[in-house]
């Protein structure tokens, strides 16, 4: 019962921040819709190109953007040393490390079903039929990636370049989920039958289970050093 | 009953020695107060206390538990008011004592969290974001929560910066009252005057080493 109360205390504690104080969210939205015009302006590109390409596209914005939220996730705690209360608490760290990879996967599904929409407009998608599927591969692609971002998030906290730290620690490892939400999402956008990507929808499911599981055990750890 | 009790405890920095060898024990119901000049190692011996950060060597048992090993029992009874106020900006008073308290498995009533804030005089401010409070307000605020939560351990890092003369009063109040509990206070200040109104234990930390403080005859010189 505490342990689901610490989740939902963290949970509730960095919305109401965010909500309050819109950093994070609106950095977040303003480089993506940086990264959507860029793109819809570098490539002039028929519909079957559009369709090779736009998952490619599509998450490159969904990464880099999830990545400054990530970024934002442990340094708000920096300030009048809130990480410190949270090493000192009682409650356990994993339930912390829960509330705030919910938190964290919060925002950046926030932030996909707000873009979306944009990518859908700038290059003409057609996705009426494959809804359902495209929003099961983004959540369970952004749960890989908050899984594993909050982790690294709370490791190069106390680093001075931690800005720079944490995508050259934290892409490397999240190239599985990046591959197999751009296959599962190019099969979607391309109609394809479900059973030629699915593979990839396995992929994501393991990747979260091991990882969401290892970071449980290791954020105490890393709290803790 | 002794409550904080330290063997030959020892922290450095690489080859940086911060202290060597203290050995000391607070028994419950006692406060206390650890004097010494800047940078003699005060805060980094209650940081070590307060299973923030290892020592380099030794042990030290807080309420029976060894620091090392069972840092979640300690951390279940103990509290720390230190240099940073443990708050979110974002956050108003009463949303920061029920989001702290509810890490320590607390779930205080409206009720309760009004009269933590009226009794460290700052129930009129409950609705207003971090934001906007003095660094005394804050340090009132971390009072409260020292209040509500009732720890058996309170470790304090200068409590009396930034505080007037009625905060300080507050801080002693709530020490007395946590002692006359059975609680066990231990404090780093340079304010001795402020200090002897609640210290029974007295000590100066100085090149490393821990020596007794007589806080009548000795000196404001001596602190430094």
């Amino acid at each position: 019962m505490t342990f689901l109360k610490v989740i939902q205390w963290v949970v509730w504690k960095d919305l109401i921040t965010e909500i309050r104080s819109r950093e994070t969210l609106s950095s977040m939205l303003f480089f993506a819709m940086i990264v959507i015009l860029v793109f819809s302006f570098s490539f002039s590109m028929d519909q079957d190109a559009v369709r090779e390409l736009i998952a490619g596209i599509i998450w490159v914005a969904f990464a880099f953007t999830g990545i400054i939220g990530l970024g934002k996730s442990f340094t708000v705690e920096l300030h009048n040393d809130c990480l410190e209360y949270l090493q000192l608490s009682p409650a356990p760290k994993g339930a912390i490390y829960l509330g705030k990879m919910t938190a964290n996967l919060l925002f950046m599904l926030t932030v996909e079903i707000l873009l979306f929409p944009l990518f859908v407009l700038f290059f003409n998608l057609d996705v009426v039929e494959e809804i359902g599927l495209l929003l099961l591969i983004f959540f369970l692609a952004t749960l890989g990636l908050s899984a594993v971002g909050t982790l690294f998030s709370a490791l190069t906290v106390q680093i001075r370049a931690r800005e720079v730290m944490l995508p050259v620690l934290l892409l490397p490892l999240a190239v599985p989920v990046m591959i197999a939400a751009v296959e599962a999402t190019r099969g979607a956008l391309n109609g394809a039958p479900l059973s030629l990507y699915s593979q990839w929808l396995e992929l994501l499911i393991i990747f979260n289970v091991i990882f969401t599981v290892a970071s449980f055990w290791l954020f105490e750890l890393i709290l803790d050093s | 009953m002794i409550t904080i009790q330290s063997v030959q405890l020892s922290k450095s920095y690489g080859f940086y020695k911060i202290f060597e060898d203290l050995s000391f024990s607070i028994p419950a119901g006692e406060c206390f107060a650890l004097f010494g000049p800047n940078g003699a190692g005060k805060t980094t011996l209650l940081q070590v206390l307060a299973t923030l950060t290892r020592p380099t060597s030794g042990r030290f048992e807080i309420l029976g538990y060894d620091g090392i090993t069972e840092k979640p029992a300690i951390r279940n009874s103990v509290m720390v008011l230190a240099h940073g106020s443990y708050l979110y900006d974002d956050l108003n008073a009463v949303e920061n004592i029920q989001f702290a308290s509810a890490l320590r498995g607390k779930s205080p009533t409206f009720q309760e969290i009004t009269r933590a804030l009226d009794f460290v005089n700052i129930g009129a401010f409950r609705d207003l974001k971090i934001r906007f409070f003095s660094a005394g307000m804050k340090k009132r605020l971390g009072l409260a929560k020292v209040f509500l939560i009732q720890p058996k351990v309170l470790f304090l890092d200068e409590p009396y910066n930034a505080l007037d003369d009625a905060g300080v009063g507050i801080t002693n109040d709530l020490i007395r009252d946590l002692l006359k509990k059975g609680g066990t206070a231990f404090m780093t200040t340079h304010d001795r005057i402020k200090a002897t109104q609640v210290a029974s234990q007295t000590g100066i930390l100085r090149q490393g080493t821990l020596h007794p403080f007589n806080l009548e005859s000795q000196t404001t010189n001596d602190l430094s």
